[in-house]
């Protein structure tokens, strides 16, 4: 698929014979390592103005303090919410819907122009109207998750369901197989390996929509937290980009949560069979 | 066999004119008629929130086709071309460095991919903090977002280049420069145009969001500044402004990927009918 | 039946070896001690059964993968990097040959890497695609044309430099068999104009037994040279005169039973 790709996390964690491994890994640390004392150096130099951004030691101290108090947690809870509501909702109307106008012709064509369209839409364009019918609230953040993932998600179900080899077509014909049968058993399966990466980069697109709705509409969660930092002044920039780190591991942790399962569910695939996988 | 000429050929003009004027209707019917509905369905409608469309349009015309919106639009275009333009480029060519760097690049990567995975936005108020909140402020957050699609995806496409192919340019005698430029980088070509549309979608976002919390400017200021002021009427205009960026640059992409990618779709189609 | 070349050779291989390590740990022995000579001018067939490690061998005269052991020479100097003066033709033209350039510029290519002047490049280019039939293709991309044609394109551009040795890594296995005749004849035909030294590796014995001077008999993995048989048959050869020759049978009926066997 000539499309956004996501490289899921295996691609960079390959393992190999000890020495090749260790090395490696020591580099990567070295690297944080040194990235970070740059960091305190610099600030502690003045070379960084510290009401301008903080200093290493004192944003991993926010950071501390904020995982040992609630808020973070509740930070992240109300995030996740979002996130997971918004992605069943477009996801699962993706995948239905996406399955129907595959099925037709006709209604692929149809609707395929209409899709294309809306796909190109900002989906923060649409946040001004969303504000407007639900306000801050956990339903607005979830609308427009749920508009967000829908639209590249339905094109990839559609290419999906219309990629279904015509050997494999005729040999569930041959054996009988129809309906929902033949839909769940022999088209679903086939389509698979495009959905799967639709779903990939809908994981990422949806917390990227929920923490800008939350960062722009306000509300609760992680983009609402570092919102409130900024308008707090500097003294609680720390605060900020302890926030800011969360968002980041937050969408490694789903990424490599979601390389996970794909690779699970999906094994049986010849692409996942081959040892190293390409992304989609 | 030589050439891919399309069976219409073999119909005679007029049958293949009404087909692909038949296709057209096709895929268009469905987008006219949800068009209809929402003109017809807003005509008579009072609620502030959802003006006529017909008055939408209007004030699209008038405000920013011929209007002071223009300006907006003009700033915000111009911070979009030169961060995706800094971005492309910054993109390509530390991702073909990188390539070349093994050692750099593995130690690397997990933060390229951290800062890849971090929903950008998230940084637009740290970034005024130290930029403030001019131009500058900008572009600087649309590069530095719009960089990681480009370079990762630059990165994952030349390390999968074909060996056959890499083996042919060492068997011709190419330098290992030579080599980059005059191969892995076209055949990594249609993967790292991937992950320029990427960034470009990546670009727009952000250019929306860092006007729209910096408010000094933009289609994304113009928006909020509507709607803080309750002018719901040039909200809206500006929302449809905002979609006809945003597909109108999705387009512009698309004809330039067709023309720079002519080759890879016409060898793919020709393997898939062999 | 073994074969000596009285002439100077274009690429020697003593006691050559190859190992792969793998990926558990361990190592694969692709070729254990290969030594012979080709001499200038001479057209080498190497024949074996599959995963004898043909390939592996022909990259390591190519200059494209270094022995483990033993050394190969190109015109008497050991081999460090692919040399100059040679061509190499692969099994897969469709991975090969450049599809953003056309038929001419992956000719041309060739040309620059070499650092052939402006000038020179496309007089050079027309001649040696007329040299392979393909006098009027030029501006076409190498996916628009047929598997032969695209393969001519490919032997077009590892000669557009003139070689001294000319290395085929079973480059007729992917055609249909009647475009393997044509494209037979035409390497025949393009030996004996240029007078190329060319190492072909085939599985397929009749093509070896046909284009060969001289075939070289590889053994089953960890690959050594069995045998090299001399082919005494007469030139030019013909697809139907030679193949009709009771010799012709001969020879294939002892390569067979060597290739099958082992």
């Amino acid at each position: 698929m000539a499309g956004a790709v996501v490289i899921p996390e295996g691609r960079f964690a390959r393992s190999g014979p000890g020495r090749d491994w260790a090395l490696r890994y020591g580099m990567r640390l070295a690297v944080l390592a040194a990235a970070l004392a740059l960091w305190q150096a610099l600030s502690e130099a003045g070379l960084i103005r510290g009401d301008e951004f903080p200093s290493m030691t004192a944003t991993v101290s926010a950071l501390g303090r904020q995982a040992a108090s609630a808020s973070l947690w509740a930070a992240v809870r109300d995030t996740l919410a979002g996130w997971a509501i918004g992605l069943a909702i477009g996801g699962g109307c993706a995948i239905v819907i996406g399955s129907l106008a595959g099925l037709s012709g006709f209604a692929y064509r149809s609707v395929i122009g209409v899709v294309e369209f809306f796909k190109t839409i900002p989906v923060i364009a649409i946040l001004p109207i969303a504000l407007v019918l639900w306000g801050a609230t956990l339903t607005m953040k979830v609308a427009l998750v749920a508009f967000a993932v829908f639209w590249p998600l339905v094109i990839q179900v559609c290419y999906g369901v219309r990629s279904l080899d015509p050997i494999a077509r005729d040999t569930a014909r041959a054996l009988r197989v129809r309906g929902a049968r033949e839909f769940l058993m022999v088209v679903l399966p086939s389509a698979a390996p495009f959905i799967a990466t639709g779903l990939r980069v809908s994981v990422a697109v949806a917390l990227i929509v929920d923490i800008v709705a939350e960062l722009i509409g306000g509300g609760s969660g992680i983009g609402a937290q570092i919102l409130l930092a900024e308008n707090s002044g500097p003294s609680a920039y720390p605060v900020m980009y302890a926030y800011i780190l969360v968002a980041g591991l937050l969408g490694v942790l789903l990424a490599g949560v979601f390389t996970l399962v794909e690779g699970r569910v999906m094994h049986w695939h010849e692409s996942y069979r081959m040892a190293a996988g390409h992304a989609g | 066999m030589r050439g891919e000429a399309g069976a219409a050929g073999r119909a005679g003009p007029v049958r293949a004119a009404s087909r692909v004027a038949g296709r057209a209707a096709t895929r268009a019917w469905l987008f006219a008629a949800l068009i209809g509905a929402w003109w017809a369905w807003s005509a008579g409608s009072t609620s502030v929130y959802f003006p006529p469309l017909a008055k939408i349009l209007r004030t699209l015309w008038s405000q920013w086709a011929v209007g002071p919106a223009r300006a907006q639009l003009g700033s915000s275009l111009e911070h979009l071309v030169l961060g995706y333009a800094i971005a492309g480029l910054a993109g390509i060519g530390i991702g073909a460095l990188l390539w070349s760097l093994r050692y750099l690049r593995e130690a690397t990567s997990p933060y390229m991919y951290f800062l890849y995975v971090l929903p950008a936005p998230v940084l637009v108020p740290a970034v005024i903090t130290i930029f403030g909140i001019g131009a500058a402020m900008k572009v600087v957050i649309i590069a530095f977002a719009a960089v990681w699609p480009t370079l990762l995806n630059t990165l994952d496409g030349m390390r999968g280049v074909d060996p056959v192919k890499l083996d042919t340019a060492r068997a011709l005698g190419m330098s290992a420069a030579r080599r980059t430029f005059t191969v892995v980088l076209p055949a990594a070509a249609p993967q790292v145009v991937a992950g320029l549309r990427n960034s470009l979608q990546v670009s727009i976002v952000l250019m929306v969001v860092s006007e729209w919390v910096a408010s000094t400017g933009g289609i994304g200021y113009y928006i909020v500044n509507a709607q803080e002021s309750f002018d719901y009427l040039g909200m809206w205009s500006g929302i449809l402004m905002l979609a006809i960026v945003g597909c109108a640059a999705n387009l512009l992409f698309v004809l330039a990927e067709n023309r720079l990618l002519y080759w890879h779709y016409g060898a793919r189609a020709a393997e898939r009918r062999a | 039946m073994m074969g000596q070349s009285p002439q100077p050779s274009v690429v020697a291989l003593r006691g050559v070896r190859k190992a792969y390590p793998l990926r558990g740990g361990g190592q694969r022995l692709a070729l254990a001690d290969v030594t012979f000579e080709v001499a200038r001018g001479e057209f080498a067939c190497v024949v074996g059964p599959s995963g004898a490690g043909k390939t592996t061998l022909l990259r390591c005269l190519a200059g494209l993968a270094m022995p483990t052991s033993g050394v190969v020479e190109f015109e008497g100097t050991p081999l460090r990097q692919v040399p100059a003066g040679v061509g190499v033709v692969f099994q897969d033209y469709g991975r090969s040959l450049f599809p953003w350039l056309t038929v001419r510029g992956n000719v041309d290519l060739a040309l620059k890497a070499r650092g052939v002047a402006r000038e020179a490049r496309p007089g050079r280019i027309a001649e040696v695609l007329a040299s392979v039939g393909l006098a009027d293709v030029g501006r076409s991309y190498p996916w628009q044309l047929s598997g032969g044609m695209q393969q001519r394109v490919a032997i077009a551009r590892a000669l557009a430099c003139r070689p001294d040795l000319l290395l085929m890594d079973e480059p007729f296995a992917s055609v249909d068999a009647q475009t393997r005749f044509g494209l037979e004849d035409l390497i025949l035909r393009v030996r004996d104009e240029s007078g190329v030294t060319v190492v072909f590796v085939t599985h397929d014995i009749d093509e070896a037994v046909y284009l060969a001077d001289r075939v070289i008999v590889l053994s089953a993995a960890p690959g050594v040279v069995s045998e090299v048989i001399d082919i005494a048959l007469p030139r030019p050869r013909d697809q139907v005169a030679t193949k009709r020759d009771e010799t012709f049978a001969a020879y294939r009926e002892h390569l067979l039973g060597l290739v099958m066997t082992r």
